[in-house]
């Protein structure tokens, strides 16, 4: 019955992105409306994709570092992700994909960088090094990212700022097509990894007793979690909180084994992005709001309600 | 005829990187099908590096580990999960759960990739809920259960497994007199009952001596007596192993350990 | 001990009374016959003409050169390059933010600062080195004429300041005249900024005949969706450029849903004349307007 709910939900969260926007488009219009199709159902398509991508790139690293106030941005990628971007600026890269490209290869550089931290107490991956390594190279990250603004001095780079604080407004049907080509691949790892993943609730070596493979599990999880976050940053900035409370509000509901998880993460942290971009796109019309502080100011009254539905029961 | 051999050890030798001297050193261990091994020996004696080693988590500098006649390094971890089920010293619990889930989790060796949980899985479940005395607990929350009872939800879990081989590391740390016994008798009718191995490492020697069909005494990594209980916990390997002056007496027809006082007069 | 301490107590008093007294009478400034108060509500005063300026600003050094008083110009930003003559004035840098040392080193009696977070602290480090600041607004049409007219008033060039702001002022107090094509400034296109209401480029839409689609936005500048660009159709994309060549953004698919965009009607504005307020503004809008008539 709640998958029910939340298939419903996703398709009127869609449904609501196409219909409502700053421009007027009669109803009759919708089908045969440029804006509609070259504007709307690119952005609302994306915004749901990058959503999904989040929430099960948040349920994966909470499992994987066995902390839910994990997020995927804790591990560096956003810093990474803002060098790269802003280096594209600062050397005016050309070609339309340069931003985007630069700061997918920010966000990975910064990936590669606290994986080799992580494996830096011996052969295995710890997650604690995960943490601290992914703060370490964020904060690095910021800082260059920092002194190349300060001394470039070029007004695009204020805007690059803009840029990285999160929004789909260059949403196109290519991007989207990226997306849909590149993400089923670490979607698939995950997917795998969702039973070894319930075992690594336990703890490593408890779940090693279950059956699980737990060194290679927290490579491959570490892996495609951060590449499905570096594509969402490249795509959209970057867009914090989803990753952090879609975990939550699906374990609330639908409890903690990862094959429910996974879909319902997804389903969810695409709800509330293509819902989030819809009001950013609408409530201050003809401006528009960054997505990511419409995201925090849905996010926390939902999870407040449903907390306190679940301690009463 | 012999009982079929489910974990073998052969001159196991550890060292873990860094540490200045071997965790173990030599050691030696068969179990076999219905028996029940207790390792005992005091704090820092190698005894949880042993049961690491038995299961191919460590690898020894020198002897060998086999299950079921195959060394540890060539079995896979989810093979050896139906093999050999194991209640680890710690465990974290970050999400609440119920205990039949809990539980199935022993399952998890079982399923297969794409497959889901079938009938057979909840039945088995079942089953090891039963063997427990766990079958009313099974829609409890698993903080609102006691020390016993958590433990026994533990050994149902690998129970769900169907292991040959029930590993147990320190299992009655901060249980109770009742739920000691009860652990421990529940141990022996497995073995007894479904032809269960069993390898307890425990630090309270006079349940071992009562239970256990072998004893693996060890020192600082080293084994200090291995055989029937009664052959190895005399007086002078008890006070040589655990630095303290003991009386042994029997009791039931196993030796039972009695430390003596030491008075120590003031200066 | 007796009379000689005690005349020594009194000696000391005396010269402890006299200090407070001395320092008063430093306090107070020499009457001066050159006062404004900038814009950020500081008293500024010299008590000559000021000879060696330093000028922070484009548009101040195009002021300072408008009002006669371009001969004084000791130093200016690497961005000051008009008039031409502007730039045999030694550069003290690119002025964001101020290299205070670089501007001490000229030796300036007065330095002009665009009013900004950066400046006011570069302004005090300035003043407490001895050296006087002033510190202008410069975002909109109106605040032209005043900050000629002060800037007259400290360089003594009044009556040419005053001329000149006030042909400033008649031009900001015209009225719009009516619009024949509508238009959207794009600052930049990811996110999408456009300019509004609050902005010089704005007021100089509507002195030309074009209408700014965004007008209705208040402040200087916003992020708005494409969608909203493209329901708005505006006849033109103006764009701050030195070159004709259309932006990058202009290929996307995703941006053709603007007419504009697809039919290639842009309007490449020059940074010199259209970037900064300045005393060129009647310039700009015929120049605009040129454009805007040129237009495919």
């Amino acid at each position: 019955m709640k998958y029910v709910l939340l298939a419903v939900a996703a398709v009127v969260t869609l449904a609501a992105a196409v219909l409502l926007g700053p421009a007027d488009v009669p109803l009759r219009d919708v089908l045969g409306s440029p804006i509609v199709w070259q504007l709307r159902l690119p952005r609302a398509v994306l915004a749901f994709l990058v959503g999904g991508a989040l929430g099960v790139s948040g349920v994966a690293l909470q499992a994987l570092v066995r902390n839910p106030l994990a997020d995927p941005f804790l591990l560096g990628l956003s810093g990474g992700a803002g060098l790269g971007a802003v280096v594209a600026i600062a050397f005016d890269l050309p070609g339309p994909w340069a931003l985007p490209l630069a700061a997918f290869v920010g966000a990975v550089s910064a990936m590669a960088l606290v994986y080799r931290l992580g494996l830096m107490g011996g052969a295995e991956l710890d997650p604690r090094i995960l943490l601290l390594g992914g703060v370490a190279v964020g904060a690095f990250a910021a800082a260059i990212t920092t002194a190349i603004v300060s001394l470039a001095q070029a007004t695009e780079l204020r805007n690059a700022f803009l840029w990285l604080w999160g929004g789909f407004s260059g949403a196109s049907w290519t991007t989207v097509l990226v997306i849909l080509v590149y993400a089923p691949l670490p979607l698939g790892v995950l997917a795998a990894a969702a039973r070894p993943l319930d075992l690594l609730a336990l703890g490593e070596e408890p779940a090693q007793y279950l059956g699980a493979d737990v060194r290679r599990l927290k490579r491959l999880v570490y892996l495609a979690a951060s590449l499905l976050t570096a594509a969402a940053v490249a795509v959209a900035g970057v867009i914090g909180f989803v990753g952090l409370i879609v975990p939550h509000l699906c374990r609330l509901v639908w409890g903690r084994l990862h094959r429910a998880l996974f879909p319902t993460a997804f389903l969810a942290g695409g709800i509330l992005l293509a819902a989030a971009d819809t009001l950013a796109r609408t409530v201050v019309a003809p401006r528009e709001l960054p997505v990511g502080i419409v995201t925090a100011l849905l996010g926390v009254p939902v999870f407040a309600f449903l907390l306190r539905r679940w301690t009463v029961s | 005829m012999d009982r079929e051999l489910i974990l073998a050890l052969r001159g196991v030798t550890c060292r873990y990187p860094g540490a200045p001297r071997d965790s173990l050193q030599g050691v030696s261990l068969e179990v076999r099908a219905g028996e029940f091994h207790a390792v005992l020996g005091p704090n820092g004696s190698g005894k949880t590096t042993l049961v690491r080693t038995a299961l191919g988590l460590v690898r020894p500098a020198a002897g060998g580990t086999e299950i079921l006649e195959r060394p540890a390094s060539g079995w896979s971890r989810r093979d050896l999960a139906r093999v050999v089920g194991v209640l680890p010293q710690r465990e974290d619990n970050l999400f609440p759960q119920r205990v039949r889930e809990t539980v199935l989790l022993g399952r998890y060796p079982h399923l297969s990739l794409l497959g889901g949980v079938r009938a057979a899985d909840h039945a088995a479940v079942e089953r090891a809920l039963v063997a427990c005395d766990a079958a009313d607990l099974a829609d409890r929350w698993l903080w609102t259960l006691s020390g016993g009872e958590y433990q026994r939800v533990r050994l149902a879990r690998a129970l769900a497994q169907e292991p040959r081989l029930l590993v147990l590391d320190e299992p009655t740390v901060s249980l109770d007199l009742r739920h000691e016994m009860e652990l421990f008798e529940l141990v022996r009718a497995l073995v007894d009952g479904r032809g269960l191995a069993a390898l307890v490492v425990t630090h309270h020697v006079n349940l071992a001596a009562r239970f256990a069909d072998r004893v693996l005494l060890l020192l600082e990594g080293r084994p200090a007596g291995a055989g029937a209980p009664g052959d190895v916990l005399t007086r002078e390997t008890a006070e040589r192993v655990f630095a303290w002056p003991v009386a042994i007496a029997p009791f039931d027809g196993r030796p039972q350990m009695i430390p003596l006082r030491q008075r120590k007069d003031p200066p | 001990m007796g009379r000689w301490a005690h005349r020594t107590h009194l000696a000391g008093l005396l010269l402890l009374a006299a200090v407070p007294a001395c320092r008063e009478a430093g306090r107070a400034p020499p009457p001066a016959s050159l006062a404004v108060t900038d814009d950020a509500g500081r008293p500024v005063a010299l008590t000559a003409p000021a000879r060696r300026v330093i000028s922070l600003l484009p548009s101040f050094t195009e002021l300072l050169f408008a009002i006669g008083a371009g001969d004084r110009l000791v130093g200016r930003t690497t961005w000051c390059d008009y008039p031409p003559e502007a730039v045999r004035v030694p550069s003290v840098g690119d002025g964001m933010p101020p290299n205070v040392e670089a501007v001490a080193a000229r030796h300036p009696d007065l330095v002009v600062l665009y009013r900004s977070g950066p400046n006011i602290m570069a302004a005090g480090q300035l003043e407490r080195l001895g050296i006087k600041t002033v510190l202008l607004d410069l975002n909109l049409l109106e605040q032209l004429g005043p900050a000629a007219r002060r800037l007259g008033v400290l360089t003594g060039r009044r009556t040419s300041a005053d001329s000149l702001a006030r042909a400033m002022d008649s031009l900001a107090s015209q009225p719009p005249i009516p619009s024949t094509w509508s238009l959207v400034f794009i600052v930049w296109d990811n996110p999408p900024i456009v300019i509004g209401a609050g902005s010089y480029l704005d007021r100089l839409a509507a002195l030309a005949g074009a209408r700014n689609v965004f007008h209705d936005i208040g402040s200087p500048s916003a992020q708005v969706a494409i969608e909203t660009i493209a329901a708005r159709d505006p006849d033109f994309v103006a764009v701050l450029s030195d070159s004709a060549v259309p932006p990058r953004y202009a290929g996307r698919p995703e941006w053709r849903a603007v007419r504009a965009v697809r039919a290639r009607r842009f309007l490449f504005l020059p940074g010199q004349l259209f970037g900064r307020p300045g005393p060129r503004v009647a310039e700009a809008v015929r120049e605009f307007r040129r454009r805007l008539d040129q237009a495919p």
